[in-house]
């Protein structure tokens, strides 16, 4: 146990300091906020000051109520229009191109957000077009649509007759509150994206964390294979205490990188007020972490013993990597769908069970057998993994040059232990 | 204080070790001789408890290998090699405290260590800054440091300097002062047949030659002349007087058919070369070496360090 300890304490001291540890501490946290929370931040902010959109109005007749509603609908938080209409004339012969002109170079100067144009046939044509540098601002396009489409449904059905006052009741704009309901039966309000996000952010650590941890454990298997330091080791501890403490010490390097990820999404979530996740389901969370990173920690032990080049030890990673990407392909259907069989049948493969999990849990708790059968499922096979990693590692640590074949690899692992 | 007994060791259908008995006393150092692939390092290995053996026996002080011994040998590989990004003294103190030793202890003689060896301002380099001489000075300490009763040095001299190659034979003479059993395994005859009280020779994995030096000198007997001369030699090997003979730029190693006149050789020998020196004596270790391998080491194909 003692030696044990050693080992552990060197491998992390030594790593802490390597370069590839260091990148990942950081390079997580960016992807996590770039991919995950950045756009959810951006996407629920509130605009600061108002917006200026320009309309070239053919026929004259929209451009006053048009402004009105958007006033009406989108306040800004300091009490201003969200949005201000700026009508741009249009040549009495009707031709636009003058006004386009003038229009495009007030967008390009900045001056405005963007423009639309109403054509003359309001009534039959359904074809607006908005010009603007950035199309790619869903929230200015999806409320102008809806906006645009209010104010011509509504005067569509005054020209059939309608009274004014059951147009309005009729066209009374609908808005989708989303709430999220959990176990315990307590309402939090939160939208697709955040709890998709929130999900995909805790898979993407655990598939970082593991890919970490497993390359500078097959890494430093092959440096002290390559360098033939494995012989002083083994001359000085037996093969389960160096391979028990290689284990620990990552493990230790993982629970630092885990401990410095998490303090940046306290603090992100302090900053800007959001809830990730209810302090018990960050403990489940947690539990399907440590299970499922000891797991992947026996299976690297076991698939990079033998490895005694630099070329198989990338193909060996890249086979392991393939593993983990599974979850993240099927992230988007798990979403939509967390109880679906296909779901539920990949959360009981052991390889897959931690991260499933992971994903499932925010978007929708899944029942408690479920989860206590994954765990079972999960340590179980963790602790064989081990055992069989042991037999592994014991046996293929001094194996130069020749990968020994499946069939080799298989009576090793049955061969009796000395 | 080690004592191998019939080991045997099969990997697929190679036998590399087949038989050997061995045994190293306290205050000795053996030279564990042998060809390329020999089964020399597969031994090393059985007798460390790397790999086990298929067969016999191996006690230390009449107790079979436990986990207490592992601190008690001292172990310096062939291949050479440590963790290139870490520095000189951790690193010496990473293998002492697996070898039981408290980090103190092991600091004050990892100091003491370095001193010795010169390289006292290296302590806080990086493995890779360092030359490969001093790398193998480090590995050396590595194998020392713990105070081990067993001392296991496979060419310990290969890639040092003469001064260095000076400061580690007094060292191996200290330790052996100190009573520690030394296996010293080497190509160079030379440095085992000065260094070494007996010697082990293993060729196809069996020892072929065992025994201290004077007796294995004394077993071929006095019939080896050693010349030095100049002129062209080449016509040495086609005399009728010669059984054997190592030839090099000015100097041989003849070894004589039995009952021939060496003054008689001298004779003719003094017609045709300027000779130097001629010495009718006990056949060095390397011609031994030689007879007995049957030719160059390393024909045989095999690879050494595969198990």
């Amino acid at each position: 146990m003692r030696k044990t300890f050693t080992v552990a304490r060197w491998e992390y001291l030594e790593r802490i300091k390597s370069k590839a540890f260091i990148i990942s501490l950081f390079l997580m946290p960016i992807i996590m906020v770039t991919t995950g929370v950045l756009p959810t931040l951006l996407a629920s902010r509130p605009d600061t000051e108002s917006k200026v959109i320009a309309v070239i109005d053919q026929s004259g007749e929209f451009e006053g109520e048009l402004s009105h509603v958007l006033k009406e609908r989108f306040v800004l938080p300091n009490g201003q229009p969200n949005y201000i209409l700026r009508p741009i004339p249009v040549d009495p012969s009707g031709d636009v191109s003058g006004a386009r002109r003038l229009a495009d170079s007030l967008v390009i100067a900045g001056e405005i957000e963007g423009y639309v144009i109403l054509p003359m046939s309001m009534m039959t044509d359904t074809t607006v077009e908005y010009r603007s540098e950035n199309i790619g601002n869903f929230k200015i396009t999806e409320r102008l649509t809806g906006v645009i489409r209010d104010v011509i449904t509504e005067r569509r059905l005054r020209e059939r007759g309608f009274d004014p006052t059951v147009v309005k009741e009729l066209t009374s704009p609908i808005e989708l509150k989303t709430i999220k309901l959990s176990k315990t039966g307590q309402e939090e309000e939160a939208g697709f994206a955040q709890v998709f996000f929130t999900a995909y952010v805790f898979m993407m650590m655990m598939f970082f964390l593991i890919m970490t941890s497993g390359q500078i454990l097959v890494r430093s298997i092959l440096e002290e294979k390559s360098n033939r330091v494995i012989e002083i080791l083994l001359s000085s501890c037996r093969p389960r205490d160096l391979m028990a403490g290689k284990i620990m010490g990552l493990s230790g390097l993982a629970l630092t990188q885990m401990g410095f990820w998490v303090a940046i999404g306290l603090a992100v979530s302090v900053k800007f007020s959001i809830t990730l996740v209810p302090f018990g389901t960050a403990m489940l969370l947690g539990a399907y972490f440590v299970l499922g990173y000891l797991l992947y920690a026996s299976i690297f032990v076991a698939a990079g013993a033998p490895v005694s080049t630099e070329q198989e030890a990338q193909q060996i990673n890249s086979y392991l990597v393939l593993i983990l990407v599974i979850p993240i392909v099927v992230a988007f259907v798990a979403v939509q769908n967390p109880n679906s069989t296909l779901i539920r049948i990949l959360s009981f493969i052991p390889v897959l069970t931690a991260s499933m999990m992971v994903l499932r849990i925010p978007i929708q708790m899944p029942s408690a057998l479920e989860i206590i059968l994954t765990m079972v499922v999960l340590a179980l096979s963790g602790l064989g993994a081990m055992w069989m990693a042991g037999k592994v590692f014991r046996t293929t640590m001094l194996l130069y040059g020749k990968r020994p074949s499946l069939r080799e690899f298989v009576s090793l692992v049955r061969s009796r232990e000395r | 204080m080690l004592n191998v007994t019939r080991v045997r060791k099969t990997f697929a259908s190679v036998i590399a070790v087949d038989d050997v008995s061995l045994n190293v006393r306290r205050g000795e150092i053996l030279g564990l001789l042998g060809p390329n692939g020999a089964g020399k390092t597969t031994t090393i290995r059985m007798i460390l408890n790397i790999i086990p053996p298929d067969g016999g026996t191996i006690s230390f002080d009449g107790r079979e290998f436990s986990e207490d011994t592992r601190d008690i040998v001292g172990y310096l590989p062939e291949e050479r090699g440590l963790y290139r990004k870490s520095k000189v003294l951790n690193t010496i103190l990473y293998f002492a405290r697996l070898k039981g030793i408290e980090a103190d202890e092991a600091n004050r003689r990892g100091y003491k260590w370095l001193e010795r060896f010169d390289l006292l301002t290296a302590f806080e380099r990086r493995i890779d800054e360092l030359s490969k001489g001093n790398q193998q000075k480090v590995q050396f300490i590595i194998s020392v440091l713990h105070d081990p009763q067993l001392v296991i040095l496979d060419e310990p001299f290969s890639g040092l300097d003469p001064v260095n190659q000076v400061v580690l034979k007094d060292t191996l003479m200290e330790l052996k002062q100190q009573g520690k059993a030394i296996i010293l395994s080497t190509h160079q005859m030379d440095q085992a047949e000065k260094l070494c009280d007996r010697i082990c020779l293993i060729d196809r994995g069996k020892v072929v030659l065992e025994g201290s030096i004077s007796d294995v000198r004394n077993r071929y007997g006095r019939n080896t002349l050693h010349i030095e001369f100049s002129g062209d030699a080449s016509f040495i090997p086609r005399m009728p007087w010669v059984k054997t003979s190592h030839l090099y730029e000015n100097s041989a190693e003849i070894e004589l058919n039995d009952h021939e006149h060496v003054s008689t050789i001298l004779r003719e020998l003094a017609g045709r070369l300027e000779i130097t020196r001629f010495e009718n004596s006990f056949p060095s270790l390397n011609a031994i070496f030689l007879n007995l391998v049957g030719g160059a080491p390393g024909t045989n194909g095999r690879k050494e360090g595969t198990g």
